[in-house]
């Protein structure tokens, strides 16, 4: 038995099964290798259901996974560990012909795996306010802050946030605009945040090591620091400050 | 701008900040903590539905034999489908996605 | 080298889900001990690292590989072996065990416990792989028994010789499953009662229990597919009464992975085998 064609069988129905594959009376058996067949593609689309819970609120159960059928022959888990199984079905999306007319649907799974990857992602201990208070008699622009691991950005030109709400906390119908989110971890539960103008430029300078006065050069526009700032205490995501 | 009107700017924010947020300290590892919902799919050593199902059907996207139609909440989604109109100030901009890790 | 006998109580366990959190740590009689699924806790943090910290405090924890890939063709994944050996230090189990199948091949990870054919090779490739392990980790692995759906023309050897011989080889133990053994009893067409009488019984550190389902092959056939869907049926409880009737009491999970029951049902399964280990314990 050569596990390369066994492997290529189980993912794809129209290969011939491998050689020496026989039920125990020694007749072929394309029927219960059929059973490996199903169990690998079922297993990995129950993986992309509970990780894209919002994709499948917005395709529908059917529809989504077929495509998830579609997705996972071409791009079968390249980690033992499935927990963050799907780190390519943003891009697939982008070329998938059915839902040409849902630009948005890309942006959306980013979001979902951006929140995943939060939840596993390391703890942190947030600045105590004491240390923030310090922080106000310094020269702060010149200073560096460390952000939380499980801190995520998503940049979109689509409503991601409004469509996420609309898909899970009753929101209203998401109305044409531009919508950046950061995904917040004050304890184990990982939640998008819409961003105000300016907001992801800001924090995406954090996150790129600079210095708050550079990050703050950043944002083009008008920016609300004091409703950035206040997100990202409230979400316990600032976690250290550098010189 | 000097830096130092800039350090004046943000000391400001985080003053206004820090007035608006209740920073509440949690105790680490607070049982309570750990009650709540599990997300992704877990690695697991059962097998799946047997002989028919999803692992052996044949789906052809590019032909036409795709029979399938979203039918979820994107129905009742009305947005362009290109996108149009909902660039930040009229300008292209490069899209960051998908940061790594700080 | 370390008892795995003593490692884990010979009481009924369970496979530890998240959603038995909190019933677990209010009552979880009569499970004397939880297992998990070592891929399932390698991330970097957040709440499934936390849960458990919480529960290796109170309950001896059995970790179970499911990725290991021991029956692959190529070499074992050092990465992988690197993970394993790093959840091991810091749980310190009082049990390790992966199976006797493959699951990752050029890269990519099937998710799914394939069969290898019974031959000299295989079992070459598969002592080597879990000297390996054995060395990476530290510790003596149980190595479990596989349900399967398909024969191998080059098979050699019957699985019970093939996994007696991996053991003399490697020094490592065994995991039984019953439910496997009542599975794939049925699909090639063998007795489990003989395959269990010629079973090398000392050698076993844990027994499984599990659902199963049952579909029909190619030409019609009984075959029952390993789901870990359902309550663990009548025959594989008689085969299990008489396996702890020989070998004495022995730790036994009840395996349930899909549609998981609420806790009430899943504990009532441990309560099932509980009064079976009673008896002779």
């Amino acid at each position: 038995m050569n596990q390369s064609l066994f492997a290529a069988a189980l993912l794809d129905p129209d290969a011939p099964l491998p050689r020496g594959i026989i039920d125990p009376l020694g007749r072929p058996a394309p029927k219960r290798f059929a059973v490996y067949r199903n169990t690998v593609a079922s297993s990995l689309i129950d993986a992309l259901k509970a990780g894209f819970p919002t994709l499948v609120k917005l395709l529908g159960e059917e529809f989504f996974s077929a495509m998830a059928l579609v997705f996972l022959r071409a791009h079968p888990p390249k980690s033992r560990i499935l927990m963050l199984y799907g780190g390519d079905l943003p891009s697939f999306l982008e070329e998938f012909q059915p839902v040409a007319h849902l630009g948005y649907l890309a942006d959306i799974a980013r979001v979902d795996q951006a929140l995943r990857e939060s939840y596993h992602s390391a703890d942190s201990a947030p600045l105590p306010e004491a240390d923030f208070q310090q922080l106000l008699g310094q020269d702060i622009a010149a200073l560096r802050l460390t952000l939380a691991p499980s801190l995520r950005l998503v940049r979109s030109r689509w409503p991601v946030a409004s469509i996420f709400a609309a898909n899970h906390a009753g929101g209203p119908a998401p109305k044409p605009a531009a919508e950046d989110v950061v995904i917040l971890r004050p304890e184990f539960d990982p939640a998008p945040h819409l961003l105000p103008t300016g907001g992801a430029e800001f924090i995406a300078g954090l996150l790129a090591g600079k210095t708050l006065g550079e990050s703050l050069d950043l944002a083009t526009g008008p920016i609300d620091l004091a409703a950035i700032l206040g997100l990202l205490i409230a979400g316990r995501a600032i976690v250290g400050v550098t010189k | 701008m000097s830096i130092q009107s800039k350090s004046l700017i943000i000391a400001g924010a985080l003053t206004a900040a820090l007035c608006s947020v209740a920073t509440v300290a949690s105790a680490e590892d607070a049982m309570e903590k750990c009650f709540g919902v599990a997300l992704a799919g877990q690695n697991d050593c059962k097998a799946g539905e047997g002989t028919t199902c999803a692992g052996t059907s044949k789906v052809d996207f590019q032909g036409n034999s795709w029979k399938f139609v979203p039918a979820g909440t994107c129905m009742t989604m009305e947005l362009p489908a290109d996108g149009a109109g909902m660039m930040r100030n009229g300008a292209m901009e490069e899209l960051m996605r998908d940061l790594p890790e700080a | 080298m370390f008892d795995y006998a003593q490692g884990l109580p010979a009481k009924p366990g369970v496979g530890y889900k998240p959603q038995h959190f909190q019933a677990i740590l209010d009552n979880a009689n009569p499970v004397g001990w939880l297992e998990i699924h070592a891929e399932n806790y390698m991330g970097a943090g957040g709440r499934p690292l936390a849960q458990l910290r919480h529960l290796v405090e109170r309950f001896p924890i059995s970790v179970h590989g499911v990725g290991l890939s021991i029956g692959g063709e190529g070499p074992l994944d050092r990465d992988h072996l690197q993970r394993l050996r790093h959840l091991c230090d810091w749980l310190n189990p009082a049990s390790f065990s992966e199976h006797l199948a493959w699951s990752t091949h050029d890269g990519a990870f099937l998710n799914d416990l394939l069969p290898v054919p019974y031959t000299m090779v295989t079992l070459a490739r598969v002592a080597d792989h879990i000297d390996e392990v054995q060395e990476a980790l530290g510790r003596r692995m149980l190595l479990e028994n596989p349900s399967t759906y398909i024969a191998f023309a080059e098979t050699a050897m019957g699985e019970v010789d093939f996994l007696s011989e991996v053991a003399r080889r490697t020094g490592c133990g065994l995991l039984l499953d019953v439910n496997n053994v009542y599975v794939s009893g049925t699909n090639q067409n063998y007795d489990p009662v003989g395959y269990l009488d010629a079973f090398p019984l000392h050698l076993v550190g844990e027994v499984h229990l599990g659902g199963h389902h049952e579909d029909s092959d190619d030409h019609g056939k009984r075959l029952l597919i390993d789901s870990h869907g359902a309550e663990v049926l009548g025959p594989v409880w008689e085969l299990y009464a008489r396996v702890i009737d020989r070998a004495g009491p022995l730790p036994t999970l009840i395996e349930w992975d899909n549609d998981v029951p609420d806790w009430p049902e899943l504990a009532a399964e441990a309560a099932r085998a509980a009064r079976i280990l009673e008896p002779v314990g």
